[in-house]
């Protein structure tokens, strides 16, 4: 992944605004700082961390760890402190979800593909792609993970708010001042802004063309969006969401189309947002019971 | 999913994981600094910047800049410059066609200009040490002030200068409105002292003791009138800055200066011509002892996808009668991996003070004021230059600028009589800049 990797540092009135891309987003950090020394240094900061994680994690890139993973034919590989926290936290993501979560669910999109037609995968297809997938039958500790041959891992559903997250953590240790940090969509704030105003977010949905940019308020804490904006197939009036249910091998009906949820991390809003839409027409509903603040969109 | 039970305890079993994840991934991560450099931070700029005009003035200028920002967003800056220059400089006298003799200002020597060629006193060196400190604060919600003093030594010139500024946010910060006051206070103390107006260059004392007995230096002193003297300068400037959209910041000033006190360069001269054109003496030149300016400015920012166009112009004028127009454009391209390009263009024009003259006819009805000083003739300058800036791997800066000037003085309407025809009266500047610039 070796392409040009720069960020750009703009002077605002309140403050700087530094742009990047990474995890084949635009991502933005927001710093209500006078300081453009601060500001470079957050700027170089987070995108370093941002595109240290999608090297590390993403599944496209053929010198990831996610990669040699699921290259290694069933052969162990060997794993540091970082991933085996992550796998832990998708191990708890998956038992919570009660295996409709699963980071190995990824192989569906061989047969799934959501290009907005009808094309729906044979029975025989789900089937023999169910084989391939299931977290119990992969086996890892603290140094090493083991997966079985035809098997992947996929950390696209966690991968992004996890960098969220580090980059907010990376910002506290060189700032208390306002910055709100925005990877395509997923973001976190340390603080409402200097006056007091919470952060007014707009949450986009690119293939909605009769929708506005929904406008969230955002004092403290992070949001995450899970959308299929352009991502969906529909057969006879059933529109089947991106989301798949590892379960079943079958997406999800009748989810809304976005849906957004505020936690105090990214990862969690990203997870609960997620498992809101497995929820499908009870999305709004299991957000509400659990008190979480969400804005969804049908 | 339907376990209502499981349902209410997924927050709780969320956070908890979300704490185990935080709490052990740093390992692998990049480490997060265990001693918070939150508070109290030091940042530094250096600049190293050589300035050469071609047979005329150079000046070397080392900046070093030290700001700390506090935890509750106070800032200091102290910034450090000391620049040597030497060389030469024209002294306001026109080019004759014959050799020309002229007294140095400490008047302990002279020096000769071949003919046909724009007098230039060489003596021109010196060195000077500046110090600025300014203290920035929020003073309440929306409100910050600045204060800050300055002060500039060099072997003949003294510097002293106070300021303060408040600045007021709103519109949601997208507004900024600042107000600003500054007053300094200079003195002259030329080696030779300061010349009467219109008094004839004297002839030099040279080799000679200056123990007042030697009547060539009674002479020269009697072209004297005081040994330093002073200036005051007091600007008051206003300013809005408005945020247009997430591209785009504009900004606009407006700026009156008040200068009193001794406007007059000690060291410039106009030539005494006749009818001939044929230079008859050298008279010290003397200008209006106040001088009011006043200047609109207006900047904009836009941000492209990835370069940033920053275009400013500065509209001048005073009661002296000088007007300029300066435009500056610069185009920041980023390379990648934290380098970028910044080609740079600058354009100014200026018009002639009204006591502005290239030299003195004896034919002429006597004027209160006059300079020959080309710095406050009609002239056209412009500027190309391009800099080239990257990210060291520790994170800090490192920059180069390559900069070329070029002025062009012109008429401001004066006739050139018999000689001077066919002599260059207006002559044009050449020079380069380079500069190395180093954040850390």
């Amino acid at each position: 992944m070796n392409k040009t990797r720069k960020i750009i540092v703009i002077k605002r009135a309140d403050g700087f605004c530094i742009q990047f891309d990474a995890m084949a987003s635009a991502c933005e950090i927001i710093a209500e700082i006078d300081d453009e020394f601060l500001a470079n240094k957050i700027g170089t900061t987070v995108s370093e961390e941002v595109w240290r994680i999608e090297d590390k994690y993403s599944r496209y890139n053929p010198q990831s760890l996610c990669s040699k993973i699921n290259q290694s034919c069933g052969k162990p590989i060997t794993i540091d402190d970082e991933t085996f926290a992550l796998l832990n936290f998708a191990d708890t993501c998956f038992q919570l979800s009660d295996g409709v979560f699963d980071l190995t669910s990824g192989v569906l999109r061989k047969i799934w593909r959501f290009d907005c037609s009808d094309n729906i995968p044979s029975h025989g297809a789900i089937v023999k792609e169910m084989k391939n997938i299931g977290w119990r039958k992969v086996e890892y500790n603290d140094t090493e993970i083991f997966l079985p041959k035809d098997m992947e891992i996929d950390f696209g559903g966690i991968g992004k708010e996890y960098a969220v997250d580090r980059a907010l953590l990376l910002i506290k240790t060189l700032t208390n001042q306002p910055v709100l940090v925005n990877l395509g969509g997923d973001l976190a704030t340390n603080s409402a802004r200097k006056n007091g105003e919470p952060w007014q977010v707009g949450v986009e949905h690119p293939g909605f063309i009769d929708k506005k940019t929904m406008v969230v308020s955002l004092y403290k804490g992070a949001l995450a969006t899970s959308g299929d904006a352009k991502r969906f197939l529909l057969k006879k009036g059933t529109r089947y969401s991106h989301i798949l249910n590892a379960k079943t091998g079958w997406p999800i009906e009748n989810a809304p189309r976005s849906i957004t949820v505020s936690a105090p991390q990214c990862i969690q809003a990203g997870l609960l947002a997620t498992l809101a839409q497995m929820q499908g027409d009870n999305a709004e509903q299991f957000l509400s019971e659990q008190e979480i603040k969400h804005w969804a969109i049908r | 999913m339907k376990n209502e039970k499981h349902n209410k305890n997924l927050k709780a079993a969320l956070t908890l994981a979300t704490t185990a994840l935080f709490s052990t991934a740093q390992a692998g991560a990049v480490p997060l600094p265990s001693d918070t450099p939150t508070e109290d931070t030091w940042s530094f700029d250096s600049a190293f910047l050589y300035y050469s005009e071609a047979e005329r003035v150079s000046a070397a200028e080392a900046i070093f800049n030290a700001k700390k920002n506090y935890s509750d967003d106070s800032t200091l800056n102290l910034k450090l410059t000391v620049d040597v220059l030497t060389g030469a400089s024209a002294n306001g006298a026109v080019a004759q066609p014959n050799v020309q003799t002229f007294t140095r200002p400490s008047g302990k020597g002279d020096y000769n200009v071949k003919a046909g060629d724009t007098p230039l006193d060489d003596t021109f060196k010196d060195t000077r040490v500046q110090l600025n400190g300014q203290w920035s604060q929020v003073l309440a919600q929306n409100y910050t002030g600045s204060v800050g003093a300055h002060i500039s030594k060099e072997y003949d010139y003294l510097s002293l200068g106070v300021n303060g500024n408040l600045a007021y946010d709103f519109n949601k910060k997208n507004s900024t409105i600042s107000f600003g006051l500054s007053h300094f206070q200079d003195t002259f103390s030329p080696e030779g002292g300061i010349p009467k107006p219109f008094a004839s260059m004297p002839l030099s004392y040279g080799q000679y003791d200056d123990n007042g007995n030697n009547s060539t230096k009674n002479i020269h002193d009697a072209t004297r009138m005081s040994s330093d003297d002073n200036k005051t300068t007091s600007d008051i400037m206003v300013g809005f800055t408005q945020v247009i959209n997430r591209r785009m910041v504009t900004q606009f000033n407006y700026s009156h200066s008040v200068v009193d006190g001794y406007l007059t360069d000690p060291f410039k001269v106009l030539s005494l011509v006749d009818s001939r054109g044929i230079t008859q003496d050298y008279l010290y030149e003397n200008r209006p002892d106040k001088r009011t300016k006043q200047s609109v400015f207006a900047q904009s920012k836009y941000h492209f996808d990835e370069t940033i166009l920053d275009v400013s112009y500065r509209y001048m004028w005073d009661d002296w009668k000088v007007e300029s127009h300066t435009l500056d454009s610069r185009i920041y391209i980023p390379l990648g991996d934290g380098s970028y390009l910044e080609p740079h263009l600058r354009f100014y024009q200026q018009t002639a003070a009204e006591f502005y003259q290239p030299f003195l006819m004896q034919s002429d009805v006597f004027p209160e004021f006059a300079s020959a000083d080309y710095r406050i003739g009609e002239m056209t300058a412009y500027t190309v230059g391009l800099k080239y800036g990257m990210k060291l791997d520790g994170g800090n800066d490192l920059s180069f600028r390559f900069e070329y000037y070029r002025q062009n003085s012109e008429s401001a309407g004066h006739k050139a009589p018999g000689a001077l025809a066919s002599l260059a009266l207006y002559e044009s500047v050449d020079a380069i800049i380079v500069q190395v610039s180093y954040s850390f």
